[in-house]
C-alpha cells in the first residue's frame, strides 16, 4: 500500500513511518510532505498513478500551509477523494479536533503516541476504505 | 518518576510537566526520565529549543540540551545514531522533543487554557537567553535519562 505523511520534521516523518511498519502495515512507498502545500501537490502530481494512496497522515501546526488548511483545500479540490486522513498532532483541544472532524479527517492521533495506537487508529480505516 | 507535591497551583504546573516529559520518553523514546535538583544552567554546551503559547495562554517553553544530549535523543527517536556530528536531524530531534513535552503541558490544562495554540520549534545554538520580563510565571526544571540532562522552561 501507498501512504502520504505530512509533517514538517523529518524526524517525525521517519517514525510516524516506523509506527505503521510496526503495526503491520506493508508499505510499497511512502510519499512525503512537509506542509500543506506540498502534500497538495503531491496528491494533484499523483492523481493518474495504477495504483492509488490507501492512507494520508498529517501534522496540524505546519509553515506555509498547515493540517487544518490542507484538509479544506482537499476537499475543495476534490482530491484523494475516499482516501482516509489521519491528523498526529500535538494539538488535542477539542475546537481543533472538531474543526479537523468536519474538514475530512477520519482520525485524530495526539503525540506523543505509541505504535499500538496507530494501529488501533488506523487498522479500522483500511478495512472500511 | 513525576514529582508528588501538594496540589498548589505552583506544584500543578509542575507536574504536569514532569508527566508530560516522562510520558513522551515513555512513548515515543521508550527510555524512562526523572527531575534533577538544579535548574537548566547545570546544563552544558547549548541548543535551544522554543515553543510559543498564544490565546489564552501567552507564553513560551524552553528546552536547552547539550549536544551529547540531542544527538542522544535523535538516535532514541529515530532509531538510528546520527550520520554526522551536525546532522540537521540532531536539531529537528530537539525541536520535536520541545514541541511534544509543549503540547503535552498544554493539554493537560484546564478549560480554556488548554485552547491555546502553540507554534512550530524554533531551534537555535545562540546560548542561553534571558526570559523577557513580560511573563509573571516562570519555571526551571532540568531532567536526565541514562544520564543525559537537559533543562525546560517554561513562562507565561
Amino acid at each position: 500500500m501507498r501512504a502520504l505523511i505530512i509533517d514538517d520534521s523529518a524526524v517525525m516523518r521517519k517514525v510516524i513511518e516506523r509506527a505503521l511498519r510496526q503495526a503491520g502495515l506493508e508499505l510499497t512507498e511512502v510519499l512525503q510532505a512537509s506542509n500543506g502545500e506540498e502534500a497538495l501537490q503531491a496528491l494533484r502530481d499523483d492523481g493518474g498513478k495504477p495504483h492509488p494512496l490507501s492512507l494520508i497522515l498529517s501534522d496540524i501546526n505546519m509553515p506555509v500551509m498547515d493540517g487544518l488548511q490542507f484538509l479544506e483545500q482537499r476537499r475543495d479540490e476534490k482530491l484523494a477523494v475516499g482516501v482516509p486522513v489521519v491528523m498526529i498532532t500535538t494539538e488535542g483541544s477539542e475546537p481543533l479536533v472538531l474543526r479537523a472532524i468536519s474538514a475530512g479527517a477520519q482520525g485524530y492521533i495526539c503525540k506523543p503516541f505509541t505504535a499500538e495506537q496507530v494501529k488501533a487508529r488506523v487498522m479500522p480505516l483500511l478495512r472500511v476504505a | 518518576m513525576p514529582a508528588t507535591a501538594s496540589p498548589t497551583p505552583q506544584n500543578e504546573i509542575v507536574n504536569r510537566l514532569d508527566t508530560a516529559v516522562s510520558e513522551v520518553f515513555e512513548m515515543m523514546l521508550e527510555r524512562s526520565c526523572d527531575p534533577l535538583d538544579g535548574d537548566v544552567s547545570i546544563v552544558d554546551g547549548r541548543i535551544m529549543a522554543r515553543i510559543q503559547f498564544t490565546g489564552a495562554i501567552t507564553g513560551e517553553c524552553i528546552l536547552y540540551a547539550s549536544q551529547a544530549t540531542a544527538e542522544v535523543t535523535a538516535e532514541a527517536l529515530l532509531g538510528a545514531a546520527a550520520s554526522q556530528p551536525c546532522d540537521p536531524m540532531v536539531d529537528d530531534a530537539i525541536g520535536e522533543l520541545c514541541n511534544m513535552i509543549a503540547g503535552g503541558w498544554k493539554n493537560k490544562l484546564e478549560h480554556p487554557q488548554a485552547s491555546c495554540l502553540i507554534s512550530v520549534p524554533a531551534v537555535t545554538r545562540e546560548g542561553l537567553v534571558a526570559l523577557e520580563g513580560k511573563f509573571g510565571t516562570k519555571f526551571s526544571r532540568t531532567y536526565s535519562f541514562q544520564g543525559n540532562v537537559f533543562g525546560i522552561l517554561l513562562a507565561f
